[in-house]
């Protein structure tokens, strides 16, 4: 494995009992790179991202973790250590869907708790570290608030900054946006936007498909519990080869343009 | 009312008794009652079949069988406990019960997303459940575990029946002297109204400083 691979996923399965969330997925990620997950939902998109982390265990394959090697259960690899989940999950932020800040800590004590709690760094070295994020996201004003005064977007973007403040080396951001009103959506994605500027490996399930195009370098398209095709970004969003793919997409063009036609209609009846 | 002041001093010696077996039974109810429900909740299967069964046997027995089996029953074991110590061993393990409840209600009621969340970034369960889960899960516990306290000092009555001196046992002492059970019954009440009052005034006031993130 060469070490511009910051991820490699081989030959991943996963079941709840005898239901098959996914099965067979292989998948590399290089160091520096964007790939966007995306697929019609109950695919097994979270639960294979949240194999990375190893938030869930799978049963069979192997991830190559910056390194450290996780391997199913059912697969006769030995168990991860504890140390060395905690040195995964200390390189690999993670973003749910739900932002999941802690209700009863300040925007603040919910990024420095990390920090403090698993790497040792002092309080004040954290809370300037986590003021920077802030003042990053045009959230300073927030710091001492708990998490519900906060619109969604904003608890998004806390939660960002919670995950860059134990200074991963990849991300992971599952359907960021999914729970957010509309108006809100465009200062997380470009949140996002900028980390991908900066260099940052990242892995986002997403349904935005035009963001997907915009950041993403490769996607990746999940459909009847594996991956139905995978490729630069543009061809996959455009030009799909296989037929999942390629239905999966015409489905969710279709409710975009259905979605445009109501609101031009309803538009009209207003004026 | 002459009466009531010459026995105030009585029923507060018996509410001394009182205070002692509720606030030492509560307090080792809720540790042991913390580390029942975590046994419950991630123990191996024999040890949550083992406290799911100590459970449905505390609620299952009447209160006063339960005191009399320690102080009355074990003495056919050799076993024979002074009454203080006999009313506070059943009042501990009777609390204990209720608490393993409350407490796993408790942490299961705190979302999986904040475990989720601190286990992302990389604390261990520990940590997760001292410094996520614990806090959040008292505040939705706060109104149980006042009723539980108010409850518990209620039950503290019958440690009568095995004669510990303590707020009943005064009551009746002087009644039986007095002929007038209807005073010190009012006394007693009225003891009792306020050690209970005080402590709903502490748990509202604990509710609305931990109210500040809801």
């Amino acid at each position: 494995m060469s070490n511009d691979v910051a991820v490699d996923v081989r030959g991943l399965s996963k079941h709840f009992g005898d239901r098959v969330i996914f099965k067979d997925v292989s998948l590399q990620v290089r160091k520096s790179e964007v790939v966007a997950i995306i697929g019609p939902s109950g695919v097994g998109k979270s639960t294979f991202i949240r194999c990375i982390n190893y938030l869930h265990p799978f049963d069979e394959g192997s991830i190559t973790v910056l390194g450290h090697e996780l391997h199913g259960t059912a697969s006769g690899g030995p168990p991860p250590t504890r140390a060395q989940l905690r040195e995964i999950r200390t390189h690999v932020g993670m973003v749910f869907q739900t932002f999941n800040l802690f209700q009863h800590l300040s925007v603040l004590e919910n990024i420095v708790l990390g920090p403090m709690d698993v790497k040792k760094v002092p309080r004040a070295q954290a809370v300037e570290r986590a003021m920077g994020l802030l003042e990053m996201m045009g959230l300073t004003a927030r710091a001492n608030m708990y998490p519900r005064r906060l619109s969604g977007g904003e608890q998004q973007r806390v939660a960002i900054c919670r995950a860059l403040a134990m200074d991963p080396q990849i991300m992971l951001f599952d359907e960021p946006t999914s729970m957010l009103d509309p108006e809100l959506v465009g200062d997380v994605l470009e949140a996002i936007q900028r980390l991908a500027q900066e260099g940052m490996t990242m892995i986002l399930v997403t349904h935005e498909m035009m963001f997907a195009k915009e950041v993403a370098d490769t996607v990746v398209v999940m459909a009847d519990n594996t991956i139905a095709e995978m490729g630069p970004a543009r061809q996959i969003l455009e030009a799909p080869r296989t037929l999942r793919a390629q239905n999966f997409l015409a489905r969710v063009l279709r409710r975009n343009a259905d979605e445009e036609a109501r609101l031009t209609a309803m538009g009209g009846d207003e004026g | 009312m002459h009466l009531a002041w010459l026995y105030a001093g009585v029923i507060l010696q018996g509410a001394v008794v009182t205070l002692e077996l509720t606030v030492v039974s509560t307090v080792l109810s809720f540790i042991l009652g913390i580390f029942g429900a975590l046994g419950r909740i991630y123990g191996p299967p024999w040890l949550r079949t083992a406290i799911l069964a100590y459970v449905e046997l505390i609620r299952g027995l009447p209160p006063i069988l339960q005191l009399f089996i320690i102080f009355f029953g074990l003495t056919q074991f050799g076993i024979d406990l002074p009454p203080f110590t006999a009313a506070m061993i059943w009042l501990v393990i009777y609390g204990t019960g209720y608490a393993i409840e409350v407490f796993r209600a408790g942490i299961q009621a705190v979302a999986d997303g904040q475990r989720e969340a601190a286990t992302a970034v990389g604390m261990g369960f520990l940590s997760t459940l001292r410094k996520v889960v614990m806090p959040q899960a008292f505040v939705l516990m706060l109104p149980p575990l006042t009723n539980f306290v108010i409850i518990q000092l209620k039950n503290t009555t019958l440690v009568y029946f095995i004669g510990v001196a303590d707020i009943m046992y005064q009551a009746q002492l002087g009644a039986d002297a007095t002929e007038q059970p209807g005073t010190l019954y009012a006394l007693a009440a009225v003891a009792y109204l306020i050690m209970n009052g005080t402590l709903s005034r502490i748990a509202a006031h604990l509710e609305r400083k931990a109210a500040a993130y809801r």
